[in-house]
């Protein structure tokens, strides 16, 4: 999977760089505009990261160069000013998704797969397993070791969520917007409670963990392998 | 049409032009009267004057004459003590008989109205000579005689009079005129100088001193609505000042915590080597308070956006108890956790309001009472129509009553009722700064009321269904 992140931020271009790397893909950086225009017409990539304040060349115009040439790679958009203008004239222009800086990494991460995602046809599984827990979505049945569990409705969700997203980092908000369709940014501890509470079902009487916190960024469920 | 932006005529050229016009009017009204009535005087004098002479001549006709040089003498002396009058008397015909001075009015005489008797109506004017008359013919019968009596008096005299008189007239009309608007001007330019004298006042106005009032009490009556207005105005701008102030003061102070909490523990993570836990531990740390920085900084911004009318909210038409349930749902755990619980009270209503904003505001207002009620109470969520236009969504909680004189500024940004409470990562305080904002930008209304209970009103538009 390659990546273009034209950025000329010197630092977030190079945590970029390095984050994403480190995720597995394989990433191009350029640093201007120009160098930025350039690749994007000359080379594949499976997602574009564009930053919108370029020195030379701005961000718009990398992106209605590339719609263009007719090249629908995803383009996700990175900008300082919240305002709404913005927000509607990148997605006129046809970029696919948009993150107002300060972003936490971890969105940068989920976006840029959900936008990999988006290009091929995902079948969505009906069964989900991880180590020895078992989730039938269809029969609404949940068993860890063979032992049933019963969960409401939102922490069957929430369940779902971590599992169809197992290794990803998903942060609060993110889990707010999917399991609770609260989409704004709260200062409140109930995803912490939910998740504590779902711990309590499916993780403590296992020696093995699978719902892990990943501080300062959110919760991701897998098992356990490596010392993190 | 465009709209032309020209600068309204300045007061005092109003009321002088008011005054002027008026005076100009008046005075021209008044001079011609006096100049009416004395030509109208003058008119009056003359024909008495021409009908005692007139009559005075018939009178010296009618007796016997020993000879037409009696006649003669005795008409000489017919009329006297009277100047620049003249008169003759001629037969029918037209003959001369008797003329008083060379001039003879024979010609015009002969063409003049004339009639039995001394009437007025036949009084005419005559040129002759290089000079104006006022004449009178009358026809007179003695003894089987007809005469005509003739009156002259020569206007020269009088029209001069009327020439200088007018000509003196317009001279003070026009002296009056440019002393009464001096006066005007001058009276207006005084007038104004109490608002000059506050304009001053308002001038020398410093953010530092802005607890400058103006005295009602020293100006003049008509002023005192202005000087009042302009005093509720700096009321309102102090406060919001104040605020403005404190509000500095308030994110320097927010921001210093993280910003401190950062810097030590970096500081002290790098004066020795330490094992990788510890720099992950302490990576971790600077994370979660970079993430509270982060927080308030969007948060601020979002306010400030609001404030400058940047939010346009998207208004639909929702269902209270849909977005009621799904809050509550939301909260379910934490409230459990807390030992409290919900009552919901009254009536589905459908309101009109942006769903994320309205998710947003009452996520916040749950999440503050659940902050401040005590375990084993529970919080009573109430939704209920208000009149034909409204709906009022409340949210009650029992706790610890907040002392009237901090509900006004409870929706300021960092306000906070008790300045002693720790901030325990529950926000900076612009919660309730952000319900308020999130409320005006879809058009309602935020009340708070503070006794054995804690209770916020929300008031929004009911959409007819």
């Amino acid at each position: 999977m390659r990546l273009l992140i034209v950025e000329d931020e010197i630092k977030t271009g190079d945590y970029l760089k390095q984050g994403l790397t480190e995720a597995g893909f394989q990433v191009c950086l350029a640093r201007n505009g120009l160098d930025g225009h350039h690749l994007a017409m000359t080379e594949l990539f499976d997602v574009i990261i564009l930053d919108i304040m370029l020195p030379d060349v701005s961000g718009w115009r990398i992106l209605e160069s590339v719609r263009e040439a007719k090249n629908d790679t995803p383009v996700l958009f990175l900008s300082a000013r919240d305002s709404v203008d913005d927000r509607v004239k990148g997605l006129e222009l046809g970029a696919d998704d948009y993150l107002i800086k300060p972003f936490a990494f971890s969105e940068v991460l989920a976006r840029v797969r959900t936008l990999i995602r988006r290009g091929g046809v995902q079948k969505v599984a009906d069964i989900l397993t991880i180590a020895d827990l078992e989730m039938d979505i269809p029969k609404r049945k949940i068993q860890r070791a063979g032992k049933r569990i019963l969960l409401s409705n939102k922490e069957f969700s929430l369940l779902e969520l971590l599992l169809r997203r197992e290794g990803e980092v998903l942060s609060r908000s993110l889990i707010a917007s999917q399991v609770w369709d609260m989409n704004f940014e709260s200062d409140t501890n109930v995803i912490d409670v939910a998740i504590r509470r779902l711990r309590g079902k499916v993780d403590d009487d296992y020696s093995i963990k699978l719902i892990h916190t990943v501080r300062g960024m959110g919760y991701k469920l897998e098992v356990e392998n490596a010392q993190n | 049409m465009p709209k032309t932006n020209a600068r309204p005529m300045s007061l005092t050229m109003r009321v002088v032009l008011f005054i002027a016009v008026t005076v100009i009017a008046c005075l021209t009204l008044v001079a011609s009267l006096i100049n009416s009535s004395i030509e109208h005087h003058f008119i009056e004098q003359d024909s008495g004057e021409l009908k005692v002479i007139s009559q005075s001549v018939a009178a010296v006709l009618a007796q016997q004459h020993s000879s037409s040089t009696a006649l003669g003498q005795a008409l000489s002396k017919a009329v006297a003590g009277h100047h620049g009058v003249y008169y003759q008397v001629n037969s029918q015909q037209g003959t001369l008989i008797y003329q008083s001075s060379d001039r003879d009015f024979t010609k015009q005489i002969m063409s003049a109205p004339s009639a039995l008797g001394f009437n007025r109506d036949n009084i005419v004017l005559w040129q002759a000579n290089d000079h104006t008359y006022r004449a009178l013919v009358s026809d007179f019968n003695v003894q089987q005689q007809q005469y005509k009596i003739t009156a002259a008096i020569d206007m020269s005299f009088h029209k001069h009079f009327l020439r200088q008189f007018k000509q003196s007239l317009w001279v003070i009309m026009f002296g009056s005129a440019v002393l009464i608007l001096l006066v005007a001007w001058f009276a207006v330019h005084q007038g104004l100088n109490p608002l000059r004298g506050l304009s001053k006042k308002i001038y020398d106005i410093q953010t530092h001193k802005m607890d400058v009032r103006l005295d009602e009490s020293k100006v003049p009556i008509e002023l005192v609505n202005m000087v009042h207005s302009f005093n509720a105005m700096l009321d309102r701008l102090q406060d919001e000042f104040m605020r403005l102030s404190n509000f500095s003061t308030d994110i320097a102070h927010e921001l210093r915590t993280p910003l401190t909490n950062i810097i030590t523990q970096t500081q002290v993570g790098l004066t020795k080597k330490r094992d990788l836990v510890q720099y992950q531990e302490l990576l971790f740390s600077n994370l979660e308070e970079l993430e509270r920085l982060t927080k308030m900084v969007s948060d601020m911004l979002w306010l400030a956006k609001t404030q400058n009318g940047l939010i346009k909210a998207q208004q639909q038409v929702l269902q209270s108890d849909e977005e009621i349930d799904a809050l509550l749902e939301y909260f379910d755990a934490v409230a459990e956790d807390a030992n409290i619980t919900f009552i919901k009270q009254g009536s589905n209503v459908e309101f009109y309001c942006e769903q994320l904003h309205f998710r947003q505001l009452l996520s916040n207002l749950l999440s503050n009472a659940i902050r401040y009620t005590p375990a084993g109470e529970s919080i009573t969520i109430k939704s209920e129509r208000i009149g034909s236009d409204q709906v009022c969504i409340s949210v009650i909680n029992p706790g610890e009553k907040i002392a009237a004189e901090h509900l006004p500024y409870l929706f300021d940004r960092f306000y906070r009722a008790d300045k002693s409470r720790q901030r325990q990562g529950n926000g900076a305080g612009l919660g309730l700064a952000i319900v308020k904002a999130l409320v005006t930008a879809n058009g309602g209304e935020i009340v708070v009321t503070s006794n054995e209970n804690t209770r916020f009103n929300v008031f929004f538009k009911h959409i007819k269904s």
